[in-house]
């Protein structure tokens, strides 16, 4: 039963991002989309004949099932309601980051095979965001792993110590920033606008359709929470059940979802009250943040908490 | 005894080949007969690795001193299975490539003769053999840079004599050192002797040995060759150079600084850290600004070496401060990648060699579309790239993850100054990682996605089959060494053996557990995972949206018709918002003229050039050479080109030795 | 006759006579006296060698003597002349230095020599001088060659070192193994001969034969 744990994120990450919009429309004042309009998003590309560019080639239509099918893999090690994670030792938070890269250099493939600059522009974008973003939330991540002696999922989750250490809430604060960066958020990208020239993430997803386009954007929701989950995990793990009887699995799932709005209410505060920065300013953003990172770890290294 | 006979029967098949290479004729068959004695090689490196010191030393007494000596150990048979493993595929690779060729008599007696000389460094038991076949590697090695007998090829060439000798003084001077506490030329000799020699020798011949070994492995700041030598040579040569030639660098560095030498101070490990990180980035950061795809490449041979040396520092840090089992880990990620390196890289040259064997540039502002007339080499280019770009499943994932286990194991060293600098390794490795990927999305996409941007790419066509199996062979290994790391680090642990006395890990086959650290990784099961889900998505596709048509159609272009290939994003472009951000390091300079036809509204024409300045050759290089050339000038005036004024020095020379000498 | 030349210092008086020849050319403006003290030093050296095999005997120092008169004393001389006459320069006519500069400065040399080798090299018993004027000689030579500007006095200023040479080698060990001292002789006169033609052939080329000219050939 637990071991199906990451069905969990697979199945709520619309709903997740449904419920980040309609928070946003809250705040802005709008009435917004229905939480569930995400699900109806997919099951309509699913079902839409799809155009296709002659100048691409199987890159581009092996990407989306790479893209989904890593993040989905990335999901498996991670314990979400429960410690009883069946391949925790398989991979841990290192590799997590690198199966995301693995879909996040395949995206930026699929932007560069149509030929079109828009596609280039967005893949190039990505990549660039990237190059800030790895080192940032490598560092935000030693800094639990160290803490913990290990890597492994299970093992930073389930730490005794008590963790609103000043290292652990700048490594938070830092691994918040890559969390915005990765899912394409203010200020860093903006998730709802299409206009070409300040698109990120839809700049690489311009030449899909259809299911294509539903397996990617799938998986960004997938990416986004899987993401959430692993800065509860990591940053406020109390509430991860260990006994495998059904009233402690349904008493950690209700205290998970409870993280995971924070999380998602934090996002959308975050996206309403902040404006969308300039390309070339992020360097600042994300350099800050990686002062943020490097600080967590020297204070870690140095007072030891 | 067994693996004697196929050391000698590799031996003589590489001679025959030489020999034979003679014969334009007979052109195939060389490069099967090199096939053959890398595999006789391979077998001998297995005994080697598992059999303990099963090769009795050769030994060949000329004179007292000049005594030729031929030996091996795990950490030799290691290299010559990573030698083996790519002289196997660029051998089948090379009977395509070469047909056609010119000169490939020439060139098959230099190929066999750098693979002999390869071979005979890392089998090297004493000084004199080691710096005679070092040499004679070095020499090859310039022949085939040379090779093109261009103007490039040759600067090439004389840059990279000069460096490579540099690289060899430092090496000699080191090997004088050791020689005169030991009082013995061999190896094992020196090892035996190395706790009679003070601290203060021991930190210069482990500087010398970073320096010496350094120039030939290609670490930043004596790089500079590397971007230049690689590409100059012929696609199938580079392929060695850059997967197994610059790795005997690593191999003297490991058999001086961590076989010879023994423990050292922390701050050994220290160095070697912050120079494998320097170098790792700094490689890479340039690589991405390169659009010739070779020197792309060749830049990456740099960063690649840092990883290594990031792996190794972690190992004498740990060494240093005993912790033998960390250190053997460490030392595992070090040699894990030096071998997934050596797989990679040589297919990506390979790659690099089809598609300008096919289009006949190396620029890839000239390339696109690739993908579509070379479906195989552009399959294994971009198996190439994953690997280099650490994803899992291949890999070069397995041996980054390794290192990244190592670093953060570096928190268990008492000092407070590996405790932050080992973490931070880990940084400056996951900042390489993504400007990796930054950069192999630019390298296969800019020259296989999209639409050809030359009438070159339009018309390129397959490579023939020999060289698609010689990229197969390797593309397959890149896969096979990415989902079984258990097994390739029971390959390695005879090595990290002798050099840590710890075998590191439990073994596995295709999984990896750190005890220490309670990691564990299974590329095999995330390949596995990863083919599950997506059956099961497209299985899921199909009951939620059944079958649904497919309309081809152009790429999206704004309503306006007809996307033209000068329309897409070029390298230069893909690379800007970097280039942008790092300007600190790139110090990037670009030209815009434009012309109007009525200012400022209707411009005729616009014309950008832009380049990064090299800052190694410009703030180092140049500076030095400048100075030398002053020196040069003023010492001029001595060497008038007057007969009388040279006798006069003699006479001078002759009256001061009459004078003072008697 | 061995007492009378004991008795006299014969060995000494004739390698004087050497040191003396090797003065007087670096005196000389005429090239073909210069040729001539050359051809008198040599004499003075073959009978040298030819009194000292008597002293002690040797025969193979005999044929050293012969060899030297007729190849140093006659052949080269004959040689250097006919070269001299060809190239139709009579006189060293701008010298770097005053020949009254050169003789004094010939004569420091000696000075230097005998200074510096105050206890002398006594290995063969036969004169106390032989081993620094041999010194002198060849530093004299050097010394000319440095100073003249014709290519013909270079070869002359080097046939005067090697005199020096072969009486340093000579003083020391009773001369070296016969088909040593052959090869060097036979090296000496091919030098002579290519030194020559080269003289005739630096001439045509540049008009001169002052080597100062040759400068232009440096890169």
């Amino acid at each position: 039963m637990e071991y199906l744990q990451f069905l969990i994120i697979i199945i709520l990450s619309p709903l997740v991002n449904g419920i980040i919009k309609k928070l946003k429309a809250n705040m802005q004042g709008r009435v917004g989309p229905g939480i569930l309009q995400p699900y109806f998003d997919l099951t309509r590309l699913f079902k839409k004949d799809m155009v296709v560019s002659h100048v691409t080639s199987w890159v581009s239509r092996l990407t989306p099932y790479i893209v989904f099918s890593s993040t989905v893999a990335a999901t498996m090690v991670v314990p979400v309601v429960s410690n009883n994670v069946a391949f925790s030792t398989m991979a841990d938070l290192i590799a997590i980051v690198y199966i995301l890269g693995l879909g996040r250099f395949f995206m930026a493939l699929g932007g560069l095979d149509a030929g079109t600059a828009f596609g280039g522009e967005g893949s190039s974008r990505e990549v660039t965001v990237a190059v800030l973003v790895e080192p940032m939330m490598m560092l935000a991540l030693f800094t639990p792993a160290i803490s913990a002696g290990s890597t492994n999922l299970l093992k930073v989750s389930g730490q005794e110590v008590a963790l609103y250490t000043p290292s652990h809430l700048l490594a938070f604060s830092a691994f918040l920033v890559a969390i915005i960066a990765e899912t394409g958020r203010i200020p860093v990208d903006n998730p709802d606008t299409h206009l070409e020239l300040t698109m990120i993430h839809e700049g690489m997803l311009l030449e899909y359709s259809g299911r294509y386009l539903a397996l990617m954007e799938w998986a960004h929701y997938i990416k986004q929470m899987l993401l959430f989950t692993l800065a509860v995990d990591i940053f406020f793990p109390a509430g991860i059940t260990s006994s495998g009887d059904p009233l402690s699995i349904v008493i950690s799932t209700g205290i998970y979802l409870l993280k995971v709005l924070f999380m998602a209410f934090l996002m959308a505060t975050i996206e309403s009250t902040r404006a969308k920065m300039r390309f070339f300013q992020l360097p600042s953003l994300l350099g800050g943040a990686f002062v943020l990172a490097l600080l967590s770890l020297l204070s870690y290294v140095m007072m030891g908490r | 005894m067994v693996s004697e006979i196929f050391l000698y029967t590799g031996i003589v098949f590489f001679f025959s080949a030489s020999l034979l290479s003679l014969l334009k004729r007979l052109n195939p068959l060389v490069y099967i007969l090199s096939l053959a004695g890398s595999l006789c090689l391979a077998i001998v490196a297995l005994y080697l690795l598992f059999a303990g010191p099963q090769l009795a030393d050769i030994t060949l007494k000329l004179s007292s001193i000049f005594e030729f000596s031929f030996g091996g150990d795990a950490l030799s048979g290691l290299f010559i299975l990573i030698i083996s493993i790519l002289v196997f595929s660029v051998s089948i690779y090379s009977i395509g490539y070469t047909r056609g060729m010119e000169k490939k008599g020439l060139m098959g007696l230099l190929f066999n003769l750098f693979v002999l000389s390869m071979y005979g460094v890392v089998l090297s038991r004493n000084i004199i053999t080691f710096l005679i076949l070092w040499e004679t590697m070095s020499i090859v090695s310039y022949f085939l840079v040379t090779f093109e007998r261009d103007d490039k090829s040759a600067k090439a060439g004389l840059v990279y004599a000069v460096m490579t000798h540099i690289g060899t003084a430092f090496i000699i001077v080191l090997f004088l050192l050791l020689y005169s506490y030991s009082k013995s030329t061999d190896f094992s000799d020196m090892k035996a002797m190395a706790s009679n020699i003070p601290q203060d020798v021991k930190n210069i011949v482990f500087i010398f040995s970073i320096i010496g070994f350094g120039t030939k492995a290609g670490i930043v700041p004596i790089h500079t060759w590397l971007p230049r030598a690689h590409p100059a040579a012929p696609s199938n040569i580079s392929s060695l150079m850059s997967g197994v030639m610059i790795k005997t660098g690593i191999y003297g560095f490991l058999r001086v600084g961590m076989d010879i030498l023994g423990n050292g101070p922390e701050w050994w490990g220290i160095t070697i850290l912050i120079i494998g990180a320097i170098s790792s980035v700094l490689g890479v950061m340039y690589a991405l600004m390169e659009h010739d795809m070779k020197r792309l490449l060749a830049y990456h041979s740099v960063e690649n070496i840092g990883i290594i040396l990031l792996g190794l520092g972690a190992s004498l840090m740990f060494k240093s401060n005993g912790l033998y089992t960390l250190s053997a880990i460490a030392l595992i990620a070090g040699l894990y990648h030096t071998m997934n390196h050596a797989v990679f890289k040589g297919l990506l040259f390979l790659g690099a060699g089809s598609v300008m064997h096919a289009t006949h540039t190396k620029n890839m502002e000239d390339m696109g579309g690739l993908i579509k007339s070379m479906p195989y080499t552009g399959l294994f280019f971009l198996v190439g790239s994953v690997s280099i770009c650490a994803l899992p499943p291949f890999n070069g994932f397995v041996s980054e993850w390794l290192t990244y286990q190592s670093l953060l194991l570096g928190f268990k060293n008492p000092s407070i100054a590996a405790k932050i600098i080992s973490p931070l390794g880990g940084a400056a490795l996951a900042l390489t990682g993504a400007l990796a990927a930054a950069c192999f999305v630019k390298a296969f996409g800019i020259s296989f996605l999209g639409m050809p941007r030359s009438s070159h790419a339009q018309d390129a066509e397959e490579a023939s089959p020999p060289m698609i199996s010689g990229m197969a062979i390797l593309g397959f290994l890149c896969l096979v060494l990415g989902i079984f790391p258990g097994t390739v680090s029971n390959i390695i642990a005879p090595v990290s053996f002798i050099i840590t006395g710890s075998y590191g890990m439990p073994s596995y086959s295709g999984f990896i557990f750190v005890n220490e650290n309670s990691a564990g990784l299974s590329p095999q099961f995330l390949l596995i995972t990863m083919v599950i889900m997506a059956i099961a998505v497209l299985v899921f596709i199909y009951t939620v949206g059944g079958k649904r048509k497919i309309t081809i159609a152009d790429s999206w272009d704004c309503g306006i018709p007809s996307l033209t290939p000068r329309m897409q994003y070029s390298a230069t472009a893909f690379t800007k918002p970097i280039r942008m951000i790092f300007k600190r390091i790139y110090l990037p300079r670009r030209d815009l003229s434009v012309s109007y036809i009525v200012k400022p509204f209707f411009v005729k024409s616009i014309r950008y050039s832009g380049e990064i300045t090299p800052f190694f050759e410009r703030y180092l290089y140049e500076p030095g050479v400048n100075l030398i050339h002053r020196i040069a000038v003023k010492v001029r005036l001595l060497q008038s080109g007057s007969l009388q004024l040279y006798l006069g020095y003699i006479l001078i020379t002759l009256i001061l030795l009459l004078v003072f000498g008697s | 006759m061995k007492n009378w030349i004991q008795v006299f210092s014969v060995i000494d008086l004739v390698s004087v006579g050497i040191l003396l020849t090797a003065i007087a050319m670096n005196g000389m403006k005429r090239l073909e006296s210069c040729v001539k003290a050359y051809a008198v030093n040599s004499w003075f050296l073959s009978a040298l060698i030819a009194i000292v095999a008597f002293m002690i005997g040797e025969f193979h120092l005999y044929i050293a003597s012969l060899v030297t008169f007729l190849s140093k004393g006659i052949v080269i001389p004959i040689f250097l002349r006919k070269v001299v006459r060809e190239m139709k320069v009579t006189h060293e006519i701008e010298p770097y230095i005053s020949n009254a500069l050169s003789l004094t400065i010939s004569g420091i040399l000696v000075a230097i020599v005998y200074a510096s080798l105050k206890e002398g090299i006594f290995v063969t018993g036969l004169s106390r001088n032989v081993l620094q004027i041999s010194l002198a000689v060849i530093l004299i030579g050097l010394f000319a060659m440095i100073t003249r500007r014709k290519a013909i006095t270079q070869v002359i200023g080097l046939l005067f070192m090697e005199n020096g040479l072969f009486l340093a080698g000579f003083s020391l060990t009773y001369g070296m193994p016969m088909i040593i001292e052959l090869g060097v002789l036979f090296d000496m006169l091919m030098g002579v001969i290519i030194l020559g033609i080269f003289a005739v052939q630096i001439r045509r080329a540049f008009a001169s034969s002052d080597l100062d000219k040759l400068t232009i050939l440096k890169g």
